[in-house]
């Protein structure tokens, strides 16, 4: 019986002789891991990671730019840009407006025209009233009104 | 700073391939039902792969492996066992064993034999000793073993297992060292040597 007393090891020692049996444990659990398998769980793997990657495409189709609704010439691509609005230089962040503006200005055109046929009818009935023989007057008359809507064909 | 290319289909794809089988595998011991841990490691995948594919590849390993963390405690909220389950943990934890005067060494094969040719005898014994492991690996304690597994057999750092399982570095060192000297009495018990 001739044992000499163990010597705790430093802590650097001790920490390395960890390193090395759990290097070799886990070594042991891949080929653990790699041998006993079962095919139906290997297959449901290939499945999922096939999922995943179908997934991971579809995410980066949604993320990827909306395509540019002004550049059918190239070179006046100001909506949609790749690299964003943020990226663009002032001149062309002001030219996106453009359309906007020049849609409102036609907006305003159209109204204004609107309201110009409408007087000019307006003015077409009052002179053709005030040149008419029959006094203006005689339209407030309710029994003329009526003589003259009984009259019609 | 620099920014770093993004993933691309391939590196992604070979990253998962790289990481779903060790995945599955320890989600298997920790939820120990298969059916559970491929539900939970498919889940992993496809979030990561939705929310995080456009991240740099290198850091795609510890992204994953905290969605696989939140993923399985997200099944174990589902299943209505938590309490349970840390119940059952701080009662491991308080029963720890790090191995006392055992040595280390006695457990490590030293007569420099590993490397030689195996016959039909040695190739079936071998798989014992790998079926020993398993299962000695399966019965820690699930915080040691989530420790050893994520620090040895998926190779974070400290700092980034410590993130992972939501504690503090001193503690991953307290676990992967118990976890090995508890792996390494048991295997030794049984005669096991690596």
């Amino acid at each position: 019986m001739n044992q000499t007393p163990t010597r705790p090891a430093p802590p650097m020692a001790r920490q390395a002789l960890e390193d090395r049996i759990a290097a070799r444990l886990t070594s042991a659990l891949t080929e653990y891991q790699a041998s006993s398998m079962p095919a139906d769980i290997d297959a449901r793997l290939r499945f999922a990671h096939e999922r995943a990657l179908a997934a991971a495409r579809l995410a980066l189709a949604q993320r990827a730019p909306a395509p540019s609704v002004l550049g059918a010439s190239g070179s006046a691509a100001v909506l949609g840009a790749a690299g964003g609005p943020s990226d663009a230089p002032w001149w062309l962040r002001l030219g996106s407006l453009v359309p906007f503006a020049v849609l409102l200005g036609g907006l305003l055109l159209i109204d204004n025209h609107y309201l110009r046929t409408q007087i000019d009818a307006a003015a077409e009935v009052d002179a053709a009233i005030l040149v008419d023989d029959l006094p203006p007057e005689a339209y407030r008359d309710q029994g003329f009104v009526e003589y003259l809507k009984s009259s019609r064909p | 700073m620099p920014l770093s290319p993004l993933a691309t289909d391939k590196e992604l794809s070979d990253f998962l391939k790289s990481v779903e089988k060790r995945a599955f595998k320890r989600t298997a011991y920790t939820v120990r039902n298969d059916d559970a841990a491929l539900d939970i490691v498919q889940d992993a995948m496809i979030r990561l792969a939705e929310k995080y594919v456009d991240r740099p590849p290198a850091e795609l390993p510890l992204i994953f492996q905290r969605i696989l963390s939140n993923a399985t405690m997200d099944w174990f909220r589902r299943q209505k066992v938590r309490n349970a389950l840390f119940v059952n943990l701080s009662d491991f934890e308080g029963a720890d064993d790090d191995g006392g005067d055992f040595d280390l060494l006695e457990l490590l094969d030293t007569s420099g034999n590993r490397t030689s040719t195996e016959n039909a005898a040695d190739s079936v014994s071998r798989m014992q000793v790998l079926k020993a492991i398993d299962a000695q690996v399966a019965q820690l304690p699930t915080r040691q073993r989530e420790a050893f597994l994520l620090r040895y057999w998926e190779e974070l750092d400290v700092a980034e297992t410590a993130s992972v399982m939501g504690c503090s570095e001193g503690s991953v060192k307290t676990h992967c060292s118990r976890a090995v000297h508890a792996l390494a009495k048991a295997l030794r018990t049984k005669g096991v040597t690596l």
